[in-house]
């Protein structure tokens, strides 16, 4: 009998542990503002100009996040190691990211833009990965990490398209780039802006003319994938 | 004390209800016989456990023309199984539109073993292989998203994939999942040659002198088991001009890439005709006649064939006879293969 009564206390007190600890938790949202410059992206309709001078416009914009972490103020991370988002333009629900978390402040956030190797060999995966959501090169295993599609009057392939599919994951050619960015706000929520404009004029100068195509892994899909990395900050409130 | 007696009973129906839901799954284990004197599979079974549900799931899928955009090309439309799962008597394989195959469709064998697929080496995995001919536009140019949706609407395959997973969740991973546990069962081990080397037969004169000859001068790139050593490597045939096709240079883009195809295994090869990339070789004389004349070696030309492959009239003789013992007469008739609801694949049914 006595030891049938530890095993229930035992279970008692895990139980309100665990309801403890959740009670802690609370929503933290990160919301992907895709935008050009100073304007919010509008797909389609919107003609911009890059640094180049090329004019554009966006029919896609997608790419992925994976391994978030969040820092609080005392250093102390908490890892979504096994959560991949792929982020739309074309589909607002996506854009935000809602994750359960204990830490009062977020001092800083740290994210992968693209997808891990070991996912990208080891066979079929599902939901934000599954292959159906057109982000997979079929003949060439692996993720596309990030796309931008258009057209501009600068690039010379059929009906003035631009396409720019960014992945690899193999050594010497691997386009996951690691983002840090220190947050400043005390809400819930976490708002960063993805600017299209550093895809050309970031790290590296990127023409539509010279490379208005992008569809295999390599040195043009390392150096866009530098310039992704430099598109996102924090932004700022007024 | 009331508090205790609802958390035991609370404990108890969680039991029961765990063990309800475990119970009404239970898929038949399909046991995978690693042949004698064979390596491990690289293929990670833990990821995919092999059912008969599974297989038969598979089987279904293969030979379902429903994942093509028109109905017209199922997996097995290019990949029958009298041929060892290669296309019969086609170069090049037809595709939706018609359309034609940029590569000779190979012998679909052993593939638990295999660490990469096509003739380049591009895909790395088997459970993404087959979303490759379902999209590709000269194969089944369908979108995955349509094929999904086309067998959730069909009550059969829900049954099918509810036995194989447990529910009827249809989706990207169950049907690549259930596909490959259908290919990975296709091991072919049992040919004339296996026989012999089990101690079970014993080859004739010209097969034997035929084996000698393979040992010294093809098993270095055909190894055996496999009759593959799985390398990358250029055999001196000149690009086509219309098919530009550069091989394993596609995936790495390095130079020194260029014209390499992958070593493919030579078990069934008697019945794999045509052969080579891009089904150039009408038979395995045209195969010899390469080898011994008319390769053209450039700079990545295999450095055993920098001075072509010598081989007398007798010794192609001999040849062919021991690459005759490789035909799996067991593995090309298993009526487990065949079609659901038939027992043999007629030659008659296929397409031109
Ligand atoms: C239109 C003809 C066609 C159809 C339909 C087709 N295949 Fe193939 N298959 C090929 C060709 C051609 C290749 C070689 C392609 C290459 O090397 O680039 C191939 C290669 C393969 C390979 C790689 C074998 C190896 O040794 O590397 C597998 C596995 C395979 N196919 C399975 C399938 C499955 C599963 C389906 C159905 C979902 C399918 N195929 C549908 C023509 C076809
Ligand atoms: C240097 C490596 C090497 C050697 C040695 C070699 N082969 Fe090959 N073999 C290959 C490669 C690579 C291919 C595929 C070439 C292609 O299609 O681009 C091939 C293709 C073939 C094919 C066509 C098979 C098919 O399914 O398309 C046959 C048959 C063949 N070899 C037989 C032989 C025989 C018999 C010998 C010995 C006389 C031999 N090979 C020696 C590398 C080699």
């Amino acid at each position: 009998m006595r030891r049938y009564s530890i095993q229930i206390l035992h279970t008692c007190i895990v139980l309100l542990t665990v309801y403890h600890v959740h009670a802690q938790q609370h929503s933290i949202v990160i919301q992907f503002h895709p935008k050009v410059g100073a304007q919010q992206l509008q797909l389609f309709t919107e003609a911009y100009s890059n640094s180049n001078g090329e004019p554009f416009t966006v029919n896609r914009f997608r790419f992925y996040v994976s391994h978030i972490v969040l820092i609080d103020e005392h250093r102390q991370e908490q890892t979504f190691s096994n959560d991949y988002f792929l982020v739309d333009a074309a589909d607002t629900a996506s854009q935000k990211i809602m994750l359960p978390t204990s830490f009062k402040k977020i001092h800083a956030i740290r994210f992968t833009v693209g997808v891990d190797s070991l996912r990208n060999v080891s066979g079929v995966q599902t939901g934000a990965l599954d292959p159906m959501n057109g982000m997979f090169w079929t003949w060439n295993t692996g993720y596309v990490f990030a796309k931008l599609e258009g057209q501009s009057d600068s690039s010379h392939m059929a009906a003035h398209t631009f396409s720019y599919h960014v992945g690899g994951y193999k050594p010497g050619e691997n386009a996951t780039r690691v983002v840090v960015l220190k947050t400043n706000t005390d809400n819930d929520s976490i708002d960063i802006t993805v600017d299209e404009l550093k895809w050309f004029g970031g790290k590296h100068l990127i023409s539509i003319q010279q490379y208005p195509v992008c569809h295999q892994p390599g040195s043009l899909a390392m150096q866009l994938a530098d310039n992704i990395a430099g598109s996102f900050s924090i932004e700022n409130h007024p | 004390m009331k508090i205790i007696s609802t958390i035991i009973a609370l404990i108890v129906l969680v039991g029961f209800a765990i063990a309800w839901t475990t119970a009404t799954f239970h898929p038949t284990p399909l046991r995978f016989v690693v042949p004698k004197g064979w390596p491990q599979p690289l293929y990670d079974f833990k990821n995919n456990p092999l059912t008969v549900e599974g297989f038969t799931l598979g089987k279904t899928l293969f030979y379902d023309g429903r994942l093509s955009k028109d109905g017209n090309f199922s997996c097995a439309s290019c990949h029958q199984q009298f041929a060892a799962f290669a296309t019969y008597e086609h170069n090049l394989s037809h595709g939706y539109n018609n359309s034609l195959t940029e590569r000779n469709a190979p012998a679909l064998q052993n593939l638990a073993w295999q660490k990469e697929f096509m003739w380049d080496g591009g895909i790395n995995h088997l459970d993404v292989q087959p979303i490759a001919p379902i999209t590709n536009e000269h194969e089944m140019a369908e979108t995955l998203e349509n094929v999904v949706n086309k067998l959730k609407n069909d009550t059969s395959y829900q049954r099918l994939f509810r036995s194989a997973f447990g529910d009827a969740t249809i989706n990207t991973q169950r049907i690549m999942k259930a596909l490959s546990q259908f290919m990975l069962m296709m091991v072919s081990s049992n040919s004339k040659y296996d026989k012999v080397m089990r101690g079970e037969a014993s080859f004739i004169l010209p097969e034997q002198l035929g084996y000698n000859i393979f040992k010294m001068k093809c098993a270095s790139c055909h190894k055996e088991p496999f009759f593959t050593d799985f390398s990358y490597r250029d055999i001196g045939m000149p690009m086509d001009e219309v098919l530009k096709d550069e091989g394993r240079k596609k995936i790495t883009r390095l130079k020194s890439d260029s014209l390499k195809f992958r070593v493919p295994s030579l078990r069934n090869v008697a019945v794999t005709d045509p052969y080579g990339h891009d089904g150039r070789f009408f038979s395995l004389m045209n195969v010899f006649e390469h080898y011994r004349k008319n390769m053209q070696p450039d700079e990545n030309t295999d450095s055993l064939l920098q001075h072509k492959l010598p081989l007398s009239n007798f010794e192609i003789g001999q040849l062919t006879a021991f690459l005759r013992t490789l035909t799996d007469t067991s593995f090309l008739t298993n009526t487990g293969f065949a079609p659901p609801g038939y027992s043999l694949v007629p030659p008659q049914t296929h397409l031109h």
